[in-house]
This record gives structure tokens, sequence and C-alpha cells, in this order.
């Protein structure tokens, strides 16, 4: 599509419509002048093949096939883009988290096992109310984590919070099986 | 229904009080827990310490959660579910105190971020929905309000950095140690560079210079260096998810600093700490580029702690000590 001369009848804004649907700032994202200066400071374009400028032009011709590429699961979330854009009411971070729900949505996100390392930091969150160490000064009461947990429901969280308990039973029961053939 | 924004203005402060200090006296203060003190405890007790040392009151509030930054970057939770813990926590917060103090970058982001998210009619309605069955989960609420989104708290936040910047003729009047003329490098972190929620235009897009003009006020040479406002790497967790690429970007910050022969990295947020200090990190960075990576890091915070002449246990956490740290400490608090 890119190597296409453009015409009129490239672009089509339905689908940036139906993300930035409830995102007012991102509404300006098709002012995008492809000037390149958010891919130049990009730390995930140093290290990776995420780029923002080629994202965004599949977004602005209603190119689906960008919830497929791994690129968008690259992004820094850095916030460096925002400030260089020489436009105003363009956040790129936002989109790409627009772009990643949706792909998730679509079911092309991390499957599971990619989002196994966020299992103890959900865990955490979920029973402590913290992410990675317990707090100096303890952690939430129960009443509390209970808020926590009413938050979050049929959040992804608790799917990989759910999953990490189903995994852990299944591998105890798997456990017992072979202590009890011994 | 008007969302206001929770950022102090600086300079409305620096232009009303003679002493900035001024405005801070006779208001509770809350310290905003970080996830990440436990590792570091001299991020919490380097600004605590100081302030009990002054007489303001200071408070921890305990109902007070993660700022649950992680899981909304990776879509694990909604925006309105984000914007939820996080008026929980300004509710919880803006009920005992009056200012929120704050020394992580992320989390400084995640409390105006969430605010943001409810201008949008849609996301605060969701949010409210869910603040509401929340209120029903457990039968009703202890204080007025106490599951609303606030119209107009009293409440409002200041980055640590920030603040001891505004309050820097006094906090320079209380240091035992000076910096001796040791040549520093800074890392300020993308959260605190490149965020605009807590400024006007011109601020935002201004150089940030704070913690250079603290090192010299502390008599220190802040020295500058290529990958000055690069990322430390950690890039949203990317660093756990992609850690190989992820370390490509810390071990280039680092080394850069390095090459410029600075004596160690100060920054004011104790995840970029992590990311450019853990052993494990350090670790694997010898392994994947066969050069050994050695320049220490330091939280603002901490240093603070260490310049007021702090017990080195209770300002620098020991999984953290090099030989070339204890340099550093002898250094400084040489008579």
């Amino acid at each position: 599509m890119e190597d296409k001369a453009e015409s009129d009848e490239d672009w089509n804004y339905q689908f940036l419509e139906e993300l930035v649907e409830d995102v007012e700032e991102n509404q300006n994202i098709r002012q995008c002048i492809e000037c390149g200066k958010c891919i130049g400071e990009c730390p995930a374009s140093k290290i990776s093949d995420f780029n923002i400028r080629r994202i965004i032009r599949k977004v602005l011709r209603g190119d689906k096939s960008v919830l497929k590429d791994s690129d968008i699961w690259y992004c820094f979330l850095c916030e460096r883009c925002k400030r260089v854009c020489p436009k105003k009411g363009v956040n790129i971070p936002l989109l790409i988290l627009n772009l990643r729900n949706e792909s998730f949505k679509k079911g092309y996100g991390p499957r599971y096992n990619d989002l196994t390392k966020y299992v103890e930091m959900a865990e955490k969150f979920l029973t402590n109310g913290t992410v990675l160490e317990d707090p100096l000064d303890g952690s939430l009461s129960p009443e509390r984590i209970e808020e926590l947990n009413e938050i979050c429901n049929f959040a992804r969280i608790k799917y990989v919070f759910k999953a990490s308990e189903a995994s852990k039973a299944h591998k105890k029961k798997n456990l017992n099986k072979k202590r009890v053939k011994k | 229904m008007e969302i206001n924004n929770l950022a102090i203005d600086l300079e409305e402060i620096e232009k009303r009080y003679e002493n900035p200090l001024d405005f801070f006296r006779g208001k509770k203060l809350c310290l905003f827990k970080a996830c990440l003190e436990k590792y570091f405890p001299g991020v919490r007790f380097g600004i605590q310490d100081f302030l009990e040392e002054l007489g303001m009151e200071v408070i921890i509030c305990q109902n007070q959660s993660c700022c649950s930054g992680t899981f909304f970057q990776r879509n694990l939770i909604t925006r309105a579910q984000f914007a939820a813990i996080n008026e929980r926590n300004i509710n919880e917060i803006n009920h005992q105190a009056d200012i929120l103090l704050v020394s992580c970058n992320g989390c400084y982001n995640s409390l105006l971020r969430g605010r943001d998210f409810l201008k949008d009619n849609t996301v605060r309605k969701k949010t409210q929905d869910i603040l509401n069955d929340v209120k029903e989960k457990m039968g009703g609420e202890k204080y007025l309000g106490q599951y609303d989104i606030l119209e107009n708290p009293k409440l409002r936040i200041i980055h640590d950095l920030d603040f001891f910047y505004l309050i820097r003729d006094e906090l320079v009047n209380t240091l035992k140690f000076g910096l001796k003329g040791i040549k520093i490098a800074v890392h300020y972190g993308c959260h605190y560079l490149n965020l605009d929620r807590d400024k006007d235009i011109n601020t935002y897009l201004k150089d940030k210079t704070k913690l250079e003009e603290l090192i010299r006020l502390f008599g220190g040479v802040p020295i500058d260096y290529q990958e000055r406002e690069s990322c430390c790497g950690w890039g949203a967790s990317q660093i756990v998810i992609h850690p190989d690429d992820a370390l490509k970007v810390t071990y280039k910050k680092l080394k850069s600093a390095e090459n410029v022969n600075a004596c160690f990295i100060l920054m004011p947020c104790p995840t970029c700490l992590y990311t450019l200090s853990k052993p494990e990190f350090r670790e694997r960075m010898h392994k994947i580029f066969n050069d050994e990576v050695e320049i220490p890091t330091i939280h603002l915070n901490e240093l603070i702690a260490i310049l007021r002449g702090c017990e080195e246990e209770r300002c620098i956490t020991l999984r953290r000590k090099s030989p070339r740290f204890n340099q550093i400490y002898a250094t400084i608090t040489q008579e």
C-alpha cells in the first residue's frame, strides 16, 4: 500500500474514528505531516522495527493489518514523540494504547504465555495493592484489596491472575499424581 | 463537571512567596508510596526525614494502592478502571492531606493522567459507574463522597524534584556536606522530561535544568553527555518483555555517562533507578556487550539524605552497594 501513488481515495478515516471515538485530542492525528521527528527520537525505533510514521499511515488509510503487527507492542510509551511533534494535539502513545486494545479485542494481542511476566505483578496488585515489593508500611487491608478487585472486574489483569491460579493448581495436581505413583 | 488539574502551580508559588516553603507550612503533606520504595528505602526516608526535621506534618496514606500505571500501559486494565483506581487513591489522600509529594515519575504521570481521562464524558461516566459498584459492594461509604469523582478537590500534587527545587534556598542550609566539585551526570526520566500534563506549553518545551541547578547549588559539577535525554530502558516494562532489546537502550545511556567521566548519575525516579542499577541487568549487559558498566546511580532523595548526614544504611539500600558507591559516600561525607 505504501508504494502506491497517493490519491484522495487512499485516505479512509473510518478506522481512525473507531479508534479515537472517545479520545478528543487524537482527532488531530489526521494532521500528521509525516515529518518523522517522532521516529528520530523514538527509543523503540532504535532497537526494533517500531515505526510510528508507518503505523499512522496505516491507520489513516484504514489498514487494519496494523493490529496484527507485533511492532505496536514495542512502544516505550515514553511520550517523547508527543513532545517533539510539531502538530498540537497529537497523542501517539494514546493511539498506540488504543491500537493494542483493538488488537487484544480481535484476538491478535499477546497470548497468555506472553503475559506470564505480568503474573507476579498482577498477583501482587490484587492481593497486596502493590506491584513489585511489599510496601514499606505493610499491605492494604483485605477490605481495601476487595475494592481493587471490584474495580478490576472483567479486566485482563484478572484473567492473567486467574490463569496463573489455574496453572498453579494444575502443576500441584500433576505433582501430587507423581507422588502417588512413587 | 469540571475536572481540574491537580498539579501545583510552581510559578504562582514562586511569585507569591518570598520563601516558597511558607506555602507548605501549616499544610498536611502526604508522601505517595511508590512500589519501589521497599527496594530503595532512602527514596522515602530522604524526603520524610527532611520534612519532619523542618517541623512539617507528614503522613503516609495506608489506604493508598499502587498507581496501576504498569497495568494500564500493557492494556491489562481499561482507561476507566485506571481512572477509578487513581480516583480512589486521590479521594483517600484528599481526605487526609492537602499536598501530595511524589517521588516516582511513573506515579506522578499516573496521578495526573487518571484525572486527564476524566475530562472525557464517556470515560468519566464509566469510571463513576465502576466506583458506584464498589460502593455497593462495600455496603456504602465511610465518609461523604468516598466513591465519588472529585470535582474540585483541595489536594494538590507536586513531584519531589519540583518541591526540592522550589525550596532550594532553605534546603541548602540544612546540608552538612557538599558535593566537593564531583562531576555528575543527570537523568530526568521520560515521564518528567516529556510530560505536559503539569506544565504550560512554554515550560513543557523548555530545556529541563533543575537537577543541574541543584547540583551546582550543592557544590558539584553537572556534566553533559550525549544520552542525557534518552530513556533508561524500562520503557513501560519493555525491559521485562524484551529485556535484551531494552537493555541496549540502558547500556547506551550508562556508557555515555561513563564516557564523560561522570562520577555517578543522578535521577528523580526510582523506576529509572531500578533499571539503571539492578545488578541482574548489569550482569546481563556484561554478557550481551562483553563490557562491564560500573557507573553508580542515585535518586535525588537519597543524595539529599547523604548530604544531610543521614546514616548510610538508611539512605542507600544494601542491595546496591558497590565499591565505587562506597568511595562516593566516603568522598562526600569526609570532613
